[in-house]
Formats: structure tokens, sequence, C-alpha cells
């Protein structure tokens, strides 16, 4: 029976290449956005949740309120702060990083670039923490800094790479100018994978307070919490605990708290709402899609009218007649699926190398199984919906009327 | 001659009106999407355009460079009093003056809020300011020379939500970073979010409160003189900063802006997003545009023997084609009117329920009559072009075997 289906399917099919060809080309290309927008999306979901392991799910962050960019007015976190963060109960360890803008100059005399300058502790136990809630990234080459170094830097990864920060790319022992003062590269990260992060420049946190002429104004507090303690709920004891050490009332806090787990929610949050509304966008065309495959139904059970009346005339059921166009629109919507699916991966690849080439490797698809099923199923469907009044039409038509029909 | 293919048309649309319809439902559902998306998108631009129009024409800025970010983060070598002296003096510049632009905390009714204040200069600077960012009051006055710990809000810090419990008046008294200061004024709304948000304070008192050097500024305001050439003007000053700065040219650590400078520049991030959405927005129009040719090629099939019979009695091969072009071009410019209608309905619809939910003005449709009118010609455009490949087909039909068709 079904056997007997598919093949009449195929046939019909052939029979008006030009119309099943273009029909098909339709859902095929909505299918095939739809399809590239939501590998980038899931893509980005999966490299959140690496990230967020790497990173730790024990980790708390603390940021000044005010501009959202550190260093850029009257407001810091303390040393003060931090002693007081140190002594809470639930805080395992909390370290302190002092962010900076500045121009790195690799010509003494030539302008350079501007980037990110961080500040490190020297603490090894320290620093590992620091490095650990910068995702886990390691040395690369050469070493970390240590206590002491007061003229050596490590770089992000993208100063070995030509043409991303400088046009040459540095190596170890080679000098950079920050503020006219040389620095010694000792070491490079490992890539974190976007152009930012990449281009960071670390120093110890001391020769950071010389360069800057700062004390100790931080622009971030890392925390790690005790095991067994839920970060999110030691956030918003530390919240209470920093307002009450600054005098400060309820909601009028001139600092952030958040774990990192909630830091990451927010960000991926925005990210995969955008994502959605390209998917929804995208979503029209498949709309127009079925549209077409309806039009392309009704004129099908018009051409095979006398078909369908003799079918009847020997004894073929109204749900036989049903089921059989129903099938076969579906069927269009299947294969425009399928193939919109292949051509989406070829595309969506292809997205990933331009993408890694502006600097952010970090953004890769990824292809779950529930979306190549879910896009079959889903075109399937389309399909199936769009030929549903047309299938009706076809088995509700009189067969003596059918017959006659010319 | 042409009524009659447009009669051809309108019957070959009307005999087969459920095809037809399908067929523009197509268009519409397509174009309607793509107006509405472009109207809001537009309308987006304009309100962004709108949070820089506050600089006026004959002004520019001069900033130090620095990465991303607030004016004055991080930089090294920052703008000088000498400068702003300097440049002052530069050919056609009528006059210049130094701003600061710092984050800060406000206090008021026991509630803290963060936000960024900017100086007010001393003297001549002041005028220049002052309408550089168009700054006018609403109630009480403006800052004078001699003013101490006194400030003026922009309209947003002013208004009732701006998030104090309690509204500021003139005459209140509030903590900005822990410092008394008296409100002597509150500003006219600019239209402007960052002025609006502002709170403007003397120059002196800044950099007291803050602890900024005395020669230091963040940002240059230079009005040149009406009928000069601005151009001129910009790389006269760029040429004076170096010079001061003692960089080579090409090696700037400054910049010199016009405002539509700044403008291009925010104009071109936003262009690249748009273009992102419209290029997806658009796929769905060509889908519909396949449908067409679906449509026609049936339609060819369907009146074989029509043309059959047409050719055998004289016509032309291009008066065939030219009927059922004709007849697709119909149906895309039918569906690309309906379609406009829809979508500028669609656009102001969800701009009004936006504004609404949002309660800001910056949510807004802007259609021009260019968007409505290229719509339609393109959605005519697109039917034809999709109508070209089935009407050649028809065209070429041999009349004797066109004639022998059977359906």
């Amino acid at each position: 029976m079904i056997e007997d289906l598919i093949k009449y399917i195929t046939t019909n099919i052939k029979h008006r290449f030009t119309r099943s060809f273009l029909t098909i080309l339709s859902i095929l290309i909505g299918i095939m956005a739809i399809f590239v927008l939501i590998s980038f999306g899931e893509g980005l979901r999966n490299y959140m949740e690496v990230m967020g392991e790497e990173m730790g799910t024990d980790k708390l962050m603390v940021m000044p309120k005010g501009m959202e960019l550190p260093g850029s007015g009257g407001v810091y976190l303390t040393k003060d702060d931090l002693d007081f963060i140190k002594k809470q109960r639930g805080v395992s360890e909390a370290t302190a990083m002092i962010l900076k803008q500045s121009e790195v100059r690799i010509d003494k005399r030539k302008l350079g670039k501007w980037v990110f300058i961080a500040g490190m502790p020297t603490d090894p136990s320290e620093r590992r923490f620091v490095e650990e809630a910068f995702a886990g990234y390691g040395i690369f080459k050469g070493r970390a800094l240590k206590k002491g170094d007061k003229n050596k830097a490590v770089l992000g990864y993208n100063y070995m790479v030509a043409d991303k920060v400088f046009s040459k790319p540095l190596n170890l022992g080679d000098n950079i100018f920050i503020n006219g003062k040389s620095f010694d590269i000792v070491g490079f990260y490992e890539e974190i994978g976007n152009p930012q992060d990449d281009s960071n420049v670390y120093l110890t946190n001391d020769a950071m307070k010389e360069l800057f002429d700062v004390g100790d104004e931080y622009g971030y507090i890392y925390i790690r919490a005790d095991k067994g303690v839920v970060p999110t709920e030691l956030a918003d004891k530390l919240k209470e605990k920093l307002r009450n050490k600054k005098g400060q009332k309820e909601g009028q806090e001139d600092f952030y708290i958040m774990s990192f787990e909630q830091l990451m929610e927010t960000f991926s949050t925005v990210l995969l709402v955008l994502n959605s509304i390209l998917v929804i966008i995208a979503g029209i065309s498949v709309l127009v899609a079925a549209v077409n495959i309806m039009n392309t139904m009704y004129t099908a059970v018009l051409e095979r009218t006398k078909e369908i009346g003799i079918m009847k005339a020997i004894g073929a059921k109204n749900s036989t007649i049903l089921f059989m166009f129903f099938f076969e629109s579906g069927m269009l919507g299947l294969i425009g699926g399928g193939i919109g699916m292949l051509l989406g991966y070829g595309l969506a690849k292809l997205g990933a190398v331009i993408i890694a080439f502006t600097g952010y490797s970090f953004l890769k698809p990824y292809f779950p199984w529930w979306l190549i099923v879910g896009c079959l199923v889903f075109s399937f469907m389309v399909g199936a919906a769009s030929g549903f009044f047309p299938a009706r039409a076809a088995s509700r038509l009189k067969p003596v009327d059918a017959l006659r029909y010319e | 001659m042409l009524k009659d293919y447009s009669r051809f048309a309108i019957d070959g649309i009307k005999n087969r009106k459920l095809r037809s319809w399908l067929t523009m439902i197509g268009i519409i559902i397509g174009i309607t999407a793509v107006v509405s998306l472009i109207g809001i998108g537009q309308g987006l631009k304009v309100a962004i355009s709108s949070q820089f129009g506050d600089i006026g024409t004959d002004k520019l800025t001069v900033m130090a460079s620095g990465g991303m970010g607030p004016p004055g983060t991080g930089v090294v070598n920052p703008l000088t009093k000498d400068n702003v002296k300097k440049i002052g003096d530069v050919n056609d510049v009528k006059v210049a003056a130094g701003r600061l632009a710092r984050s800060i905390k406000i206090e008021y009714n026991d509630n803290v809020k963060f936000g960024m204040a900017a100086s007010i200069a001393e003297g001549n600077g002041r005028k220049l300011i002052e309408s550089a960012l168009n700054l006018e009051a609403e109630k009480g006055r403006l800052l004078r020379d001699g003013d101490t710990k006194k400030i003026v809000l922009g309209s947003n810090l002013g208004s009732e939500n701006a998030g104090f419990e309690k509204q500021i008046y003139v005459g209140s008294k509030v903590l900005v970073q822990d410092e008394r200061f008296e409100v002597v004024g509150i500003l006219k709304k600019t239209g402007s979010f960052a002025v609006d948000s502002l709170v403007f304070i003397q120059e002196d008192d800044l950099r007291k409160m803050l602890g900024i050097s005395d020669d230091e500024y963040d940002i240059i305001v230079a009005q040149v003189h009406p009928n000069a050439d601005i151009k001129a003007v910009q790389e006269n000053i760029e040429k004076v900063m170096r010079k001061e700065r003692g960089v080579k040219k090409g090696e700037e650590d400054f910049t010199v802006q016009t405002p539509q400078a700044i403008l291009a520049q925010v104009n071109s991030t936003l262009f690249a997003v748009q273009l992102f959405v419209y290029i997806i927005a658009v796929i769905s129009i060509v889908v519909g545009g396949i449908g067409i040719m679906n449509t026609m090629f049936t339609s060819v099939l369907e009146r074989t023997k029509e043309i059959g019979i047409m050719k055998s009695i004289g016509a032309k091969n291009s008066t065939i084609f030219t009927l059922f072009f004709i007849e697709s071009g119909m149906i895309g410019s039918v569906g690309g009117i309906i379609g406009a209608v829809m979508g500028v309905s669609i656009a102001k619809g969800l701009a009004f329920i936006g504004s609404m939910l949002l309660g800001s003005e910056l949510i807004r449709a802007d259609i021009s009559i260019w968007l409505v009118i290229g719509s339609v010609v393109g959605s005519f455009l697109l039917g034809s072009i999709f109508g070209i490949i089935p009407a050649i087909r028809a065209s070429r039909l041999n009349p004797v075997e066109a004639l022998r068709h059977t359906k």
C-alpha cells in the first residue's frame, strides 16, 4: 500500500518536474536559512556551556556600578572591599584585578594600538584563580608573571599572529611600550577566541599601580565560593554585607555582584533572543513556501480530477484520496527540507570560516541531532499542513462529476 | 492594444481565482514583512541619529584618541588647556572650549543613581557649550560665571520618574559624589538621551570633586565662522594639534571630527545590522517570486491550446510573450500594493505598541514614500522577472503541436 503510494507520488512529482522543482526550491530556501541560524545559535549556547564549566560555576564577580566600563569614573572597588570580602563566610578565596585602557606601542616613536591592560596578582594560586576566571586559559608560550616582574608583560594570543594587533608578530624577549615605559615580553596566553580578550596585555598589579598612578582601585573582584555553597545565594548574602559595610541602602549599591552563572545567563539570553528574532524573520519565507505548496497541490488536484474520479469509481475511499494528496504534499516539504539542510550545512561551515577569519573563532555552528530531525519533521509537517485543504477538496469530489471533468 | 493585453491578463487571473490569490498571498506576505521591517529599522535609525543631532553643523569636536568607551577613558595623553587656546587661535575658529565628561554618583531622597557629569566652562566657552549641546532652561536658569556648588540637570533627571522616588525641583539639594549641590535649573528636553541624562556642573567644581588636574580636558569643542569651509578648518586644527603634541601626520593620537563624521560612523554599524535583517527578510520575497514562476508555468500549460489558436490566426511570438509577461507583472504588482499597505499598517501598529510598552519615543516607524513606491515597483519587477521564463516558453510553442495539445 505505502509502496504503491510512494510510486504514485514519485511519478507525479517527476511528471510535473518544473512545478515540483520550483515548489521544493521555495521551501528549501527557508529551511536552509533557519537551519543556518539555529546552528549558529546552538553553537553559541554550546560555547557558553563549555566556557561556564571551564570558568567554574563556583565563582562570583564584583564590579563597580556607574559606567559599565571599568576605569572611567569615580567609582572603584578598593583594597578595603577586597579584604572585607575575603573575611566573609562562604568565601574560599578572592582576588582583584586592575583594568585600564591604554595604548601599546612596539616602536617608542610610532603610534600603537589601544587595548585593555590587565593587572594580575603575582601570588601563583591567586593568579591561577584569575586565569580560571578567564575561562581557564593558560600560558601558551613562555611563563606567567611572578613577584617582582615589574618590567615584564604577558600578552594575549593575537600578538603572536601577524596583522591581528600589530603587522609584525611579537616574540618572547621583544619589548613593548606603554605610557613610554618599556616592558619585556615573557609569555603569551592561549587563544580565547574573541579579538578583545586575545589582545589584552597583562602586567603585575604593582606595575599597573605605578604605570597608571593608581592606588588600590580595582575594576573587578573575583570570588570563589566554598564547596557546598551555592554561588547565587552567596552573591545575595555578600551583596547585603558589602552594602552594610559601605553604608548603602538596598537598591543603591555602587557595585554589582553576580555569580558567573548569572553573568553567562544574562549574556547568552540577549544573544539567543536576537537569534530567535532572526529565525522568526526567516520563518516568514517558510510561510510563503507553504502557500506555494498549497497552490501546487490545488493545481495537482485540478489536473488529476478525472484520475480521482476513476479511482473513486473503482472503489477508492475518501480517506484514501485524502491521505494520498496529504502524503504527496508532505513529501514535497520533506524533500525540500532535506536538500535545504544539506545546503545549510555547507553554508554554515563556510560562514564559520569567514567569521573565524574576522577573529571571532568562538562563534562556530553546532548541529545537534534534534536540529536535523527537527528540520526534517518540521518541513514534512509544513508540506502536509499546506496540503490539507487541497487534499480535502480532492477527497470530497463527486466521482460522477470528476469523471465527466474535461 | 495594451488594453487587450491587460484584459487577457485580468481574465487569466480571474479565471484562476484561487491560484492567483494564493500566488499573490505569497508576495503579499513577503512585501509586508520587508516593508514593515524597513519601516521600523528606518525609524530606529532616525531616532539614533537624533541622538547625535545635538552638535550643530558649524562645530568640530576634538578628542584624544582612546579605545572604546566614553571620552577620557584611559587616555594617556589628555587634551590640555593650551590645546584649547591654540585651537581657538586657528583661522576661522570663532571660539573653542574644553569640556570634561565623567561618571559620577548622584544621591537624592536617599536614592543613589550613577550617571555622567559634564563640565561647563567659564566665560566665552559657556555660550559655545550651551549652544553645542542645545541647552535651554525649562525651569530655573543655566549656570553662570561665579556659581559654585550649583548644578543644572538634564530633563530626564528633573522628571517625575527619574528614579529618586521624589521629583527634583529647582532649589533642591542633591548629593554629587557625596558633596551637596543646589539645583539651579532643569533643562528643556533636547531629544538626545545622553544629554538629557547629564548633570551639568561648573568646571572648577568637577575638577575639585574628582581630583582632575587643572590642565586636562576630555573634549574640545570649536565653533567655526559661519561662512568658513569646515573641512579646511578641520585640517588646520589637525595641523596645529600635530605640532602641539609632537606627532607626525598619520600617527595622530587625537581625532578632529565633524558632527557628520561621528554620525556616519554610527550609521555604518547600524547599516550592517539592518542589511543582515533585510537579506533574511528578502528571502521570503524570492520565495514568493518562485511561486509566481510556478503559477505562470501552470498557466502556460493550461492555455497551450489557446496559445496554439492565437498563433494559428497570426499572433507573433512577441505578442504571446507580452501577454504572459504582463500577467505575471500584474500578479506581482497587485500583491505588492496590498503588501505595502499591510506592511505600513503593521509597522505603525508595532511601533505604537512598542512605544506604549516601553514608554519611549525612540520606537517609531519611519516610512518614506520611496519605500512604498519602491516596494510596489519592486514587486512588479519581481513578478515580471520570474514571469520571463514561462513567457518565453509560451512564446516558443509550436502552433501545430499546441493546437493538438489536450489536458
